[in-house]
């Protein structure tokens, strides 16, 4: 199908767009290009899991029972505290580490966990093989975790900007206090938990270019590779570096990523808020 | 004196000292350097000049709307390109293509974008009779920014600056997940990372990598809140907005 | 780092949608040293050692996977059970025997050599003030620390085509590498690249790395290796890649001779 379109192309253009046609279009640039549905699926359901952490974060943070405020507030500041790599990358090892603790609990002789001091897992059969799907699974929670934390400060937020009014109306109709919270509280503040979650979108947009830093053959990897200079016949193209225009390629890609999201969030907002008073 | 030595927690915190030096080398750098080229950004784009202004919002646009972990890349390989070409002949490309020198230049390349849209934001919310006022005592237009709108954009910039100053800090891990190291030049997340290949003990060494980039940023913010104090030392208390120690961390 | 640099191919799989059998037997490589292995044009893994080690899965009836993985992560991410050998030109040291074991060579001892931009002239008795290149983590590294650190600077990069970008790009003024790597970015830079220096020889030859307590997989791949060399197997793939041999039958000549 590619040579296909490869020669409506040059038919078009002419005979000299043939080899740089056929060259964009080999496998390994097929490679890279299949590549990006990492990074959209990281970025779709990384900002679905920061959207269930940033609700359970910001109820906790409202919770009357104070250990349970405690555990909010803990999340949302160290979270945020530290840098959004360290914890990237901290929590699929450490989640792993734990599950294997566990198994070892279960599976391992004390010989064994004495032989094994100082290396991980304390013995084979505590060994917890991950798939590459596993594995962005894990990436993709990892990114709602750190984004989560940000959500929660947005929705805690405008949890407090919703009018004490409907509240206090809708307890008159005899909701009970989980009733008020999850129907009126929760649907009312995302009117005004947009503009800041839009803000949290970006931020996790852009991170999504970390997961070649969990080894997951992103589009950054694949440009790195395409890029890297080739003087082997063999392998392919002979050139020299060529990385710094596959760099520039994502910077843009980013950037229209950018300019779309924009436009997604300022329709949602208007629809969001239809009927509301504004003010501007 | 030996046990506390002896612990594996304290072993850490002596072991990361000197990498955190390297985080702290780049966002000190980073800071002053970036804060006028932003409030030049800022200036830009809200100047009455169609050409400056759309120069400046499409900068601050693109170096907003990209990953830093992308703009390392793609400047290191293209001044290495330029290497040969520029640098060489030039006799600089020993310090050009160091980390020590490129990781704060993009740094600054990209916080003073973000700086930039803040003191923007700033700039528009300048109260506007204080502009009034000076303009009714006759004074200059230099005279009106030197003494009205300048303090007025840093007094209310302030506390997001600190966010974004903070943030910045944070930024430094990325450095060396990009350039080459060069001899025993690492920082925290390269040591920290080297630290657990070895022993495979993820959370003491990242807890204490962590435990580093919380208190930096704490001492951040209370340096930064100390100004803040004194920028606002002429405002009745209740007209002060309250400096949060408690950050937002939201860029 | 354990499984924080996860084969790049189990991450392929995740688009090709199936799952990683349990039964078959991977075989970590790095995917970016040509010609041992790298990745071509259509975006597969291939190389000396990719043709080599399916071979040697066949003779010894054993159903084999290349995976990606990094090279500063390649031991420990076998130890830890993430692939089951290394075929990466990977040479033999005595260091590296303290934790993993070895196969027999499947490529004799090859000397590192000093690759340089044309030009350049270097007193290699007495060298000083030079950025030298290495990959980390690699025998070169080692030694390059050993020798050279006290009076220049020592640059090691992750991938070896970063270090080899940098050499073009004259960020560093000698790439100190395997031989065999560095023959093809010599030929084929057009005489930018050249080499210069004596060779040095630090490591043994090149040989599957396996976990030490896998005795079973390790008799079984020597005995395939055996059978390869012996039937001209590996000298041909040699001969195909590198164009030397052949080490493991008698050249031509000396067969005619023995007859």
């Amino acid at each position: 199908m590619i040579d296909t379109i490869v020669n409506a192309l040059v038919g078009l253009l002419g005979e000299d767009w043939r080899a740089g046609l056929e060259y964009i279009t080999n496998g390994k640039h097929m490679a890279w290009y299949a590549s990006f549905k990492f990074t959209l699926i990281a970025a779709v359901a990384g900002a679905f899991f920061a959207v269930i952490f940033g609700l359970l974060g910001a109820a906790a943070k409202q919770s009357k029972f104070a250990p349970l405020r405690w555990i909010g507030s803990f999340y949302v500041n160290i979270v945020r505290g530290v840098p959004d790599v360290l914890f990237f990358i901290f929590f699929p090892l450490a989640f792993e580490q734990t599950v294997e603790y566990f198994f070892s609990r279960a599976r391992c002789t004390a010989e064994e966990i004495a032989n094994n001091a100082g290396s991980w897992p304390p013995c084979d059969a505590a060994q917890w093989y991950l798939s590459g799907n596993d594995y962005l699974i894990l990436a993709c929670v990892s990114l709602g975790l750190v984004y989560g934390a940000f959500a929660a400060n947005v929705i805690h937020g405008a949890m407090i900007s919703v009018p004490k009014g409907q509240l206090e109306a809708a307890q008159a109709y005899g909701f009970t206090e989980k009733q008020v919270f999850w129907r009126f509280k929760v649907r009312q503040m995302w009117v005004y938990a947009l503009p800041g979650l839009s803000n949290v979108w970006m931020l996790l947009l852009k991170a999504t270019s970390l997961l070649s830093l969990l080894q997951i053959a992103d589009i950054v990897l694949w440009a790195d590779r395409l890029g890297a200079p080739n003087y082997l016949a063999r392998a392919g193209l002979v050139h020299p570096d060529w990385r710094w225009k596959y760099y520039l390629a994502l910077f843009i890609f980013y950037i229209i990523m950018a300019m779309i999201s924009e436009r997604v969030f300022r329709a949602l907002q208007n629809r969001a808020s239809r009927g509301m008073v504004t003010v501007n | 004196m030996d046990w506390l030595l002896d612990n594996a927690f304290v072993q850490d915190i002596i072991t990361l000292a000197r990498p955190a030096t390297f985080n702290l080398y780049f966002a000190l750098i980073s800071i002053p350097l970036g804060f006028p080229f932003a409030m030049l950004l800022a200036l830009g784009k809200n100047s009455g000049n169609r050409l400056i202004s759309w120069l400046s919002r499409a900068y601050i646009y693109a170096f907003r709307g990209s990953p830093l972990f992308i703009q390392f890349f793609m400047f290191y390989s293209f001044a290495l390109s330029l290497n040969r070409t520029l640098w060489k002949p030039m006799g600089i490309d020993d310090i050009v293509l160091h980390p020590l020198f490129l990781g704060p230049l993009v740094l600054v390349l990209n916080t003073s974008a973000y700086a930039a849209e803040i003191f923007y934001g700033a700039l528009k919310t300048v109260p506007k009779g204080e502009i009034e006022a000076a303009r009714a005592m006759g004074m200059s237009k230099w005279q009106e920014f030197w003494s009205v709108t300048w303090p007025n954009t840093i007094r209310l910039a302030w506390p997001a600056y600190t966010n974004e100053v903070v943030f910045l800090f944070h930024a430094t891990v990325l450095v060396y997940f990009t350039l080459p190291v060069i001899n025993e030049q690492k920082d925290l997340m390269n040591k920290a990372g080297e630290l657990f290949e070895k022993d495979y003990n993820v959370f003491l060494h990242f807890s204490v990598a962590a435990l580093y980039f919380i208190v930096i940023s704490m001492m951040i913010f209370f340096v930064f809140g100390l100004v803040h104090k004194y920028l606002t030392r002429h405002l009745k208390k209740e007209e002060t907005p309250k400096f949060r120690f408690n950050p937002k961390y939201m860029r | 780092m354990k499984k924080i640099l996860l084969p790049l191919a189990i991450a392929m799989v995740a688009f090709t949608g199936s799952a990683v059998a349990a039964d078959k037997v991977r075989i970590g490589t790095e995917g970016a040293y040509a010609p041992w292995n790298f990745m071509d044009d259509k975006g597969k893994l291939a190389g000396y050692e990719i043709d080599l080690g399916m071979d040697l899965c066949k003779r010894a009836e054993l159903e084999c996977e290349f995976v990606v993985n990094e090279w500063d992560s390649i031991i420990p991410n076998m130890i830890a059970g993430n692939y089951d050998m290394i075929m990466a030109g990977m040479s033999v040291t005595d260091e590296r025997k303290e934790t993993i074991a070895f196969s027999d060579e499947y490529f004799p001892a090859d000397p590192s050599r000093y690759a340089a931009a044309k030009g350049d002239e270097f007193d290699f008795d007495n060298l000083k003030g030079k950025n030298i290149g290495v990959q980390g983590g690699t025998i070169q590294a080692a030694y390059a620390e050993e020798t050279f650190k006290e009076n220049n600077t020592i640059k090691s990069y992750e991938k070896p085509d970063q270090s080899v970008a940098d050499l073009a790009a004259g960020n560093i003024d000698i790439l100190l590498a395997d031989g065999s790597f560095l023959d093809p970015v010599v030929e084929g830079s057009g005489g930018m690249i050249v080499y210069v220096g004596p060779n040095v020889q630090i490591g043994g030859g090149v040989a599957i790395g396996m976990r030490q307590k896998d005795t079973d997989l390790a008799e079984k791949m020597n005995a395939a290796l055996t059978e390869a060399k012996a039937d001209g197997t590996v000298d041909k793939l040699v001969m195909e890649y590198f164009k030397k041999g052949p080490f493991y039958t008698p050249a031509e000549e000396e067969k005619k001779a023995a007859e």
